[in-house]
């Protein structure tokens, strides 16, 4: 909680704090913060200022390694999307939804198995989400916050890939759960923009039409993982 | 009448032999197991002799940089050859040697720092083959400091998390250390080796990478040393090596020599009759010393030669103490002294007594939360642990299934299940008492209870949707603290709405009861010795005891004062299991004590640097386990409330880094859980 002038700025959010007061104080600029977890710091508070001005949430720091920008932005992108995840678990059954299509050209193949499964929906949701924290947080790729081998850095794109196939689903089968976490959010769209940006995916597979964005359908009759 | 009949005998007969099968069976039995447990130490044996055999390789290799540094030195320092000093010094004294030596030094002399450095880099670059990591390596060599004397106080977080920091080690523990490296030079003094010796061995030994460093200077030096093996002339004819019994000793001086390196450049073993026995010696007086740690004898080892390692920089040159400072991993550190200047801590590393009681060390690293972890709590009867954090998520970690990895020493843990549902961070979590369910509290104001799934389970199962079993609705505001009692089967929770809510987690109508209180509460926790009252502590450094049946203030325990201070708030409150006694952890750094019957304050200590955040007690009551903000975990013993042991742990999120510290209800874990999304086992 924030306090009086002369006393130094404790940025904690202690037991009771209230929910309204959960991280209310003083916004610290990125070049003053300097924990290890700097990167993360500076874009949840950036997001808190505005959830809405993806822009201002995707521009990189002057001086930031984009590798570990990259990064950060996706393990919160996987932070938030769990809100998303945690909507479809109420709706999104093995009866309603028994595998994990977004518009009739595609199936998806769950990736976290030894040999790809075709897991309901909710399953791949979830798969993919646990497997995206077991990848973003494992000791062997990332082993650090600060820096990422290049080598790393490309695993991040099909991270992306399976992560988007979430909001693809979400957008054609459980439309009004996506409309409803989209507003409180902006998440799909802010991904959109990050993936193209950084061209972590290809355009081809952004079916989720954003807005103004110009979105392009694939004509294969394949499935894919 | 005789006393004997037919039937009787017969009788006997049987019985007898019914006995005899039984004992047969038993002997069977025995010798099954005997001839395991001779597996067993077969296979110890072996694994020892392998370890022996290590130690010898790098006896030999210390042996051999110790002369050529002390050669060099003594050039250095009088400017002439070795010959009476190394004739003395060693037990076989090779005629020629000096003058190889002064050769060798002459050579050498511009290559002198150099060679210094080379030779720690190959001691590290032998490390890592054998297996040994960096990390352990800094483990070990902030052990030495403190062996050393080197006291520093929790030093800012280091980009390594495995790092222990173990106040100070006990003077047995030193003086062990001391003995195992008094035994160690005998042992290599008796080992009658050369440095010729020595240096075929460092060519030979499979998968040293001595040899493929052609073009430095130690390599020309050893070879030049083989060289002077078989083509110079000598008269060492009576200063043979004990173990070299295997070969003929004939006139020809030439022809020895060649015989003597033929068998040199073969199998080792003949050496190995006396050495080996030295060698158990030695390993025994390691095994000997350090009780409780089986496993880490060659670290030890490898502690004691980090330590008498910094003498040698006899020469003094900055260099050398350049290259220690940062072999060391201290850097900018070295020069942190301990900052004690305000605060007495009031607590000193327990004497003696207590070196026999096990120190904790990081064994598990838990990764895959994407935000702090705000409470960690062990399932009672499995090796297993649940953490709750600000993604949103609680995940469910099975301790018995790490990632595979080369090193034993730190493993990495991933989740098995993860639990959503809240909509908002998860900050408190409980568990029942046999394992089934977990209770969890989150910034949505939501209380959820959850069916715990086996630890067995694959971690990407099917979904089941029957593990989210009830959302308790009825706070307005963040469910901050929760606490499970196990006898009444009920569930308290606080929130900072102001209030704290009694459940029964199993009704259809779970709420029983709402108690209002004073000012925001923080922490709420069962007495454990009389579960009819609960501690509950508040942000304005109020704490008071309840009554639950008539939903009263019993008594007072603290009045709080939250006008005077900033740090007033308290943060935790943890009962004690058998006595009725509360302990409060508080933001002015402080750990409190008090008697629950009297209300009286019995006693209050400054435990960390900052603000402490989280306590724990052990399940028998004579241990208390406190994590703060300042990146530290600390161990006290209750008794004498003094702290036993410190360790370092999770960087920091903002000002905020560790949040929750847990013991294991029945086994030896204890854990901790940060800022950082980290959360470590200790064992």
């Amino acid at each position: 909680s924030s306090v009086m002038d002369p006393e130094p700025i404790v940025r904690r959010n202690p037991p009771g704090t209230k929910a309204e007061d959960f991280y209310k104080w003083p916004a610290q600029s990125f070049d003053e913060m300097d924990t290890t977890l700097a990167v993360q710091q500076h874009i949840q508070q950036t997001i808190r200022q505005d959830f809405t001005d993806t822009e201002t949430i995707l521009t990189v720091p002057p001086g930031q390694d984009e590798g570990v920008w990259k990064y950060e932005q996706l393990r919160q992108f996987c932070l938030e999307l769990n809100g998303l995840a945690i909507k479809l678990q109420t709706e999104c059954t093995p009866l309603t939804c028994s595998q994990m299509t977004a518009t009739e050209q595609w199936i998806f193949l769950c990736a976290a198995h030894k040999t790809p499964q075709g897991c309901p929906a909710i399953d791949y949701t979830r798969h993919t989400l646990d497997g995206a924290a077991c990848l973003l947080n494992s000791n062997k790729y990332f082993p650090s916050r600060v820096s990422i081998k290049d080598s790393s850095v490309a695993k991040l794109g099909s991270v992306c890939r399976r992560v988007y196939r979430i909001f693809s689903h979400a957008y054609y089968h459980h439309r009004h759960i996506f409309d409803e976490s989209e507003n409180e959010t902006y998440l799909c769209r802010r991904f959109t923009t990050f993936v193209i940006r950084y061209n972590l995916m290809s355009r081809d597979n952004l079916i989720v039409p954003i807005m103004d964005d110009a979105s392009n359908t694939s004509n294969n009759n394949s499935v894919d993982q | 009448k005789s006393p004997y009949s037919m039937p009787g005998i017969l009788h006997f007969i049987q019985h007898e032999w019914s006995r005899f099968e039984m004992e047969r069976a038993q002997w069977d039995v025995e010798k099954a197991e005997l001839q395991a447990r001779i597996a067993f130490l077969q296979g110890e044996r072996k694994g020892q002799e392998n370890l022996k055999r290590d130690l010898i390789r790098r006896i030999k290799m210390l042996e051999f940089a110790l002369k050529q540094e002390r050669a060099k030195v003594h050039k250095l320092k009088f400017g002439t050859d070795l010959s009476v000093e190394q004739k003395h010094n060693e037990s076989n004294g090779k005629c020629d040697f000096p003058s190889t030596v002064s050769k060798t030094n002459e050579l050498q002399t511009t290559n002198a720092h150099m060679s210094w450095r080379h030779g720690r880099q190959l001691l590290r670059q032998y490390l890592q083959e054998v297996g040994y990591s960096e990390t352990i390596l800094d483990v070990r060599s902030q052990r030495v400091r403190a062996l050393l004397g080197n006291n520093y106080d929790a030093p800012k977080p280091v980009e390594n998390d495995n790092q222990v920091v173990n106040g100070n080690i006990s003077d047995e523990e030193k003086q062990s250390n001391r003995c195992v490296w008094n035994q160690l030079q005998l042992a290599s003094c008796s080992l009658n080796l050369t440095p010729t010796l020595t240096s075929i061995f460092l060519p030979r030994s499979a998968g040293f990478v001595l040899a493929t460093h052609s073009t430095d200077g130690n390599t020309e030096s050893i070879f030049k040393d083989f060289n002077f093996l078989n083509a110079e002339d000598n008269d060492n004819e009576d200063d043979e090596d004990v173990n070299m019994q295997d070969e003929d000793v004939t006139d020809d001086g030439d022809h020895q020599r060649k015989a003597r390196a033929k068998t040199m450049n073969g199998s080792l073993t003949c050496f190995t009759g006396p050495i080996k026995k030295d060698l158990q010696s030695m390993l025994d007086t390691l095994r000997g010393s350090e009780m409780s740690r089986a496993t880490e004898e060659p670290y030890n080892l490898l502690n004691v030669f980090h330590s008498e390692s910094l003498p040698f920089t006899v020469g003094g040159t900055h260099m050398g103490d350049e290259s220690i400072e940062n072999a060391l991993g201290l850097g900018a550190l070295a020069g942190l002294t301990v900052a004690n200047e305000a605060d007495p801590l009031s607590y000193d590393i327990a004497a003696t007594k207590e070196s026999y009681r096990k120190t904790w060390n990081p064994k598990y690293t838990l990764r895959s939360h994407f935000d702090g972890i705000r409470a960690i709590r062990f399932l009672p009867n499995e090796s297993a642990v649940i953490t709750a954090s600000e993604d949103h998520t609680m995940k469910l970690w099975n301790l018995n299934k790490p990632l595979p990895s080369k090193k034993t020493q730190s493993l990495d843990v991933e989740p098995i299940y993860s639990f959503r549902g809240h909509s908002g961070a998860v900050l408190s979590l409980e568990v029942d008492a046999d394992g089934s369910y977990c209770f969890s509290g989150g910034l949505d104001a939501s209380v959820r209870v959850w069916s715990i799934p086996s630890v067995e389970i694959d971690a990407y199962d099917t979904y089941d949707p029957a593990v989210i079993q009830k959302v308790l609705v009825g706070h307005t505001d963040a469910v901050w603290s929760l606490s499970y009692s196990s006898t009444r089967q009920q569930l308290l929770s606080a929130s900072s709405d102001c209030s704290v809510r009694l459940w029964n987690p199993t009704s259809n109508d779970p709420l029983i009861q709402t108690y209002t209180t004073e000012g925001i509460p923080t922490s709420v926790c069962f007495v454990q010795c009389d579960s009819n009252h609960a501690v509950v502590s508040h942000t304005d450094g109020k704490i008071n005891l309840y009554d639950l049946e008539t939903g009263q203030i019993s008594l007072v325990l603290a009045e709080g004062d939250g006008s005077k201070y900033i740090d007033c708030s308290v943060n935790c409150v943890a009962s004690h299991p058998t006595m009725p006694i509360t302990m409060t952890a508080h933001d002015d750094k402080h750990i409190k004590f008090f008697d629950n019957s009297s209300g009286k304050l019995i006693h209050s200590m400054v435990a960390h640097l900052d603000s402490v955040t989280s306590l724990s007690v052990d399940p028998n009551g004579l241990y208390l386990l406190s994590g703060s903000h300042d990146c530290s975990i600390r161990l006290w013993n209750l008794d004498s409330k003094t702290c036993i042991q410190e360790l370092t742990s999770h960087r920091k999120k903002f000002d905020e880094s560790i949040y929750s510290v847990a013991f294991h209800p029945s086994a030896t874990y204890i854990a901790s859980a940060g800022a950082d999304a980290l959360a470590k086992i200790f064992v």
